[in-house]
């Protein structure tokens, strides 16, 4: 089993109240599952999505990541966590606009201490593997929406992490774009064995996934 | 972030306001005067054998000789300062005033208008003064004061007051309580060109040149000093001249108190200093730029965070002249609230400042309508800066991108902002340096071994007062256990001293003046000196009276290398054996360097009295009682030599001190500054922050991301400030005789400190944006 959530609750309190973003989910995934989160704005998707990747806090509940528990872990040793086994995708690509398509699959490296001449092989690799060598020295701004966010992708993965949160990705993107996109995780589910958990407004997309949670008003339905 | 940017401007203004209250008093001095520029001085420059001599005052003829021979001197006037004479009135006496004669046109030439008594004949007759308002009351009461009289020490005719004047003007380059007529001076009627004690003021033509003046003055020393030379020393004045050089030079007025000499002899009274008016106009300015600069930056840069505002309010229909309006106002009132907090800075911080810097200063200065209209000037050119950007920069935004918070603003400036930085550092790492080195050398002063000790040694000046009571004093002190040795002497080596300068021959040859001391043979030994060879005084021998002692300076100025015991020196005393050499010790301040010195075997003046312990309160309170026991009606005063001996950098440590705040203030402001930068730029980078942490960067990496940028700058910043600094202090040192040398570690030290002050500063900023959550950068919107 890579994690499991066990009666997680998230609230907020408002002018007394107390306002539920999370409550009571209850979640395990296994190694290579492709899972789709679903449900209306406001659902709580993003923040269970932020949650599963540790960027965000939960008031109540357990939560174990491969044997961890992350919910008794100090704030240090849960970035250490997710910095080795989770990759991050954006609908916005987020995408460091001064720096090249190179530089920026290389930054994750940077921060987990590989050495030059290994950086420098990781990211030759994945730009080949993602068909984007001759874009390695552009800026994001010269490059298409779905470009962007090929290069977002290859960077949730220069590492190899075990799973891969994906925040609607393809919410910025045109239909055709979309496809290659999800065309990519299911490629990457499939054939390397990645676990893959997207957050989607699209049935279409959603159907890339082998299982799918649906959430309304921060309860599983 | 707003409240930040208001203290910072307003500190900066406020300090700069200060600085330039001083600096315009500094340039004030004198210029009360309604003919300050018609007024010249006369001084003495000479360098005989060696002997540098810059004195300000000149031969009693001088002044009169110069109205006769040049039609454009319409008038010339003298003062000759004797100190704080004793001054009695009806049985009371007092030792306070500063007592000057002068001559009858005195008042003609200085604008000091006679409130009472009679403006032209005041001082026409011998034994007539005319004295401020405040000595007047405090010697004869409230009321009319015409006609009464006082008694001057050593004269047996009265003064008679005939004329009241006000307090002399702060800034002014004598503060005198007393001007006595000059008439009944008998060394002022002298017509020797040989020496003399009066400060000398022309009254030139208007629109006459005082540089002309001085260049016609080359002849005066020949044709009035040659033939007496002639007679004195029996060397005429071209062979004088071959080797040696003497001329009068002039000064305006209004340049006394700041380019004058600095030296007891060159000047009434200490003055300031020009290169001080620099260094504090530079400050002024530095600051007031810098406050500026920051204001408008950071102004701008929180305007960038507005566009989405800008974009609300053009979707709910303002007009781009109403948004244009708000900004401007907006920007005005902020900078206005920032001129007001420093006015009220100025008004409450002036009295400390005038207590740490002894100055006087006063308000009135800043409601003159020129401050007035100039600060007003101020305001709206700063709020213009300030407000411009935004108000025409963001009102032209079309609602959608502003309100999308597409914007980002302020990169483009980046250079400027990075140039403001270094510019910042410059200054605050060039301050921290120039106070590192101001204090170092005050240390200096303070520890160097200055041949004496001068630490538990009660002097009782006035002790001569009680007449043959003065040895029983003595007698008596003595036999206290506290006291170690008594010495009776005129002669300190720090603070007022009766000084005389002697004429000195060697082989019937006219070698150099030299200021002499008087003592006895206790006082060697009381001070602490040391002898390197020959002996002390004795009463054993009956003719030390015409024996004299010499420092190491007079030995080798006087060419006698180790081998001064026995030789003989000459003076207007006749000839005089040398028995012993005293190891050199300063008797002047350490701006200047060792003199030769003559010590001579004649115990008069006052008591100087070494002590066996640090706490001195219990031999003075002893001293006291005794004195008070003889009935005398001289009251009893002492002063510590350590004391005076501080008192002699006073001007150097108030310096040092105003130097410290406003180095503190400087730093404080450019801090502020780099701290709103921070803030602008952890705010500019918030998104990037948030997709760093997502891919794993720990918060020391960010913090280093954040701050690297700004300590390049400031270590650039280094290259530039020391050198400078290094290149300035070398100067101010320059202007000490015994002076430290900059050591690399000062230079380490202020790079030090300013990185601590700008990593402190830096430091939270940044670690509140590296520990903030990732989330709240990336929020799809």
């Amino acid at each position: 089993m890579l994690l499991q959530l066990n009666n997680i609750f998230k609230w907020v309190n408002s002018g007394g109240q107390r306002i539920f973003l999370l409550k009571d989910i209850n979640l395990e995934v296994e190694e290579g599952e492709f899972i789709s989160v679903m449900g209306p704005s406001g659902s709580g998707k993003s923040t269970l999505l932020n949650v599963i990747g540790m960027l965000d806090n939960f008031d109540e509940g357990e939560y174990n990541f491969l044997h961890e528990s992350v919910h008794t872990l100090k704030e240090k040793h849960r970035a250490n966590l997710y910095k080795e086994y989770i990759g991050f995708v954006f609908q916005s690509y987020h995408l460091l606009d001064d720096l090249t398509v190179k530089e920026n699959l290389e930054m994750p490296l940077l921060y987990k201490k590989f050495k030059g001449s290994e950086r420098k092989a990781m990211v030759a690799d994945m730009l080949d593997r993602f068909n984007i060598v001759g874009k390695k020295d552009l800026f994001p701004a010269q490059l298409s929406g779905g470009q962007q966010q090929l290069v977002g992708v290859a960077r949730a993965l220069i590492a190899n992490p075990k799973l891969i949160l994906a925040d609607e990705p393809t919410g910025n993107l045109n239909s055709q774009q979309s496809e290659e996109i999800m065309g990519l995780f299911r490629k990457l589910n499939e054939e390397d064995g990645v676990t893959i958990i997207q957050v989607t407004h699209s049935e279409q997309n959603a159907a890339y996934g082998s299982r799918v949670i649906n959430l309304l008003d921060g309860r599983q339905v | 972030m707003f409240s930040i940017n208001i203290v910072g401007l307003g500190i900066g203004i406020a300090s700069c306001l200060v600085i330039t209250l001083y600096v315009i008093d500094e340039l004030s001095y004198d210029k009360y005067n309604k003919k300050a520029d018609e007024i010249v001085n006369v001084v003495f420059r000479a360098k005989i054998n060696g002997e540098e001599i810059k004195e300000g005052a000149v031969m009693a003829p001088v002044g009169e000789t110069l109205k006769q021979e040049f039609p454009e001197v319409l008038d010339a006037t003298r003062i000759r300062s004797i100190g704080m004479p004793k001054v009695t009135v009806e049985n009371q006496s007092y030792r306070d005033n500063k007592f000057a004669f002068v001559d009858a046109n005195f008042f003609n030439v200085f604008t000091l208008p006679i409130i009472e008594g009679n403006p032209r004949s005041a001082l026409q007759e011998p034994n007539t003064a005319v004295i401020t308002k405040a000595e007047s009351e405090k010697f004869f009461g409230v009321g009319d004061a015409i006609g009464k009289s006082f008694f001057l020490e050593g004269q047996e005719q009265p003064f008679r007051v005939t004329g009241i004047i006000e307090e002399v003007p702060q800034n002014s380059h004598f503060h005198f309580d007393i001007f006595a007529s000059i008439e009944g001076l008998d060394e002022a009627k002298s017509t020797s060109w040989f020496g003399g004690d009066f400060f000398t003021y022309l009254l030139l033509k208007k629109g006459s040149n005082y540089k002309d003046l001085e260049s016609k003055l080359a002849h005066l020393p020949e044709k009035y000093m040659g033939p007496m030379m002639q007679e004195a020393m029996g060397v005429s004045f071209d062979d004088f001249t071959k080797e040696n050089k003497l001329g009068f030079r002039v000064f305006p007025l209004t340049d006394i108190h700041l380019y004058s000499d600095n030296s007891p002899y060159s000047q009434l009274e200490q003055g300031g200093d020009i290169k001080y008016v620099y260094i504090f106009s530079a400050i002024a300015l530095f600051m007031l730029l810098i406050a500026c600069i920051n204001f408008m930056n950071l102004s701008t840069a929180t305007a960038a965070k507005r566009a989405k505002e800008v974009g609300i309010r053009k979707v709910l229909g303002s007009n781009k002249n109403q948004l244009l309006y708000q900004f401007l106002s907006e920007s005005f009132i902020a900078t206005l609230i920032a001129m007001l907090f420093a006015a009220i800075l100025v008004i409450v911080s002036l009295p400390y400042y005038n207590e740490l810097s002894g100055k006087e200063l006063q308000l009135d200065f800043l409601w003159e309508p020129f401050v007035v209209l100039a600060l007003l000037l101020l305001t709206f050119f700063i709020s213009l800066l300030a407000g411009g950007y935004p108000a025409f920069f963001l009102s032209s935004f079309k609602p959608i991108t502003a309100l999308k918070n597409k914007f980002i603003g302020g990169n483009n400036n980046k250079g400027v902002r990075s140039g403001l930085v270094v510019f910042q550092f410059v200054v605050s790492a060039g301050l921290i340096l120039a106070t590192l080195v101001v204090n170092q050398q005050m240390q200096y002063i303070q520890n160097k071994d200055i041949g004496y000790e001068r630490e538990q040694l009660l002097v009782l000046r006035d002790a001569y007062l009680l007449g043959n009571d003065r040895d029983v004093l003595k007698n008596e002190l003595l036999k206290n256990p506290k006291v170690t040795s008594i010495t009776n002497s005129a002669s300190i080596p720090a603070g007022s001293t009766d000084n005389y300068m002697s004429q000195v021959y060697v082989d019937g040859e006219f070698s150099r003046r030299m200021p002499v001391y008087n003592i006895d043979e206790n006082y060697i030994q009381t001070m602490g000196m040391e002898l390197v060879a020959g002996r002390n005084f004795s009463k054993q021998f009956g003719t030390d009276s015409t024996n004299v002692i010499i420092n190491q300076t007079a030995a080798k100025v006087l060419g006698f290398g180790n081998d001064a015991i026995g030789k003989i020196v000459t003076d207007g005393g006749g000839d005089h054996k040398v028995v012993g050499v005293v190891k050199d010790f300063h008797f002047k301040s350490l701006h200047q360097s060792i003199d030769p010195l003559f010590l001579f075997y004649r115990p008069f003046g006052g008591l100087i009295i070494k002590a066996n312990s640090a706490d001195m309160s219990g031999l003075i309170a002893d001293a006291n009682t005794l004195w008070n026991g003889f009935g005398s009606d001289e009251t009893f005063g002492y002063t510590l030599l350590d004391d005076s001996y501080r008192q002699t950098y006073v001007a150097e440590q108030k310096m040092g001190t105003v130097l410290n705040v406003f180095a503190l203030l400087t730093i404080l402001v450019a801090c502020l500054g780099l701290f709103g930068l921070v803030t602008f730029t952890a705010e500019q980078r918030f998104k990037e922050i948030g997709i760093r942490k997502v891919l794993g960067s720990s918060v020391t990496e960010i913090m280093t991301m954040l701050s690297k940028d700004f300590l390049k700058l400031i270590f650039i910043s280094f290259f530039i400030a020391f050198p400078l600094g290094y290149y300035l202090m070398k100067k101010w040192l320059e202007s000490f005789a015994y002076r430290i040398e900059m050591q690399w570690w000062l230079f380490v030290l202020a790079a030090l400190a300013t990185l601590l002050i700008a990593l402190g500063t830096i430091g939270w900023k940044s670690f509140k944006a590296a520990t903030m959550n990732p989330i709240k950068a990336l929020k799809d919107e």
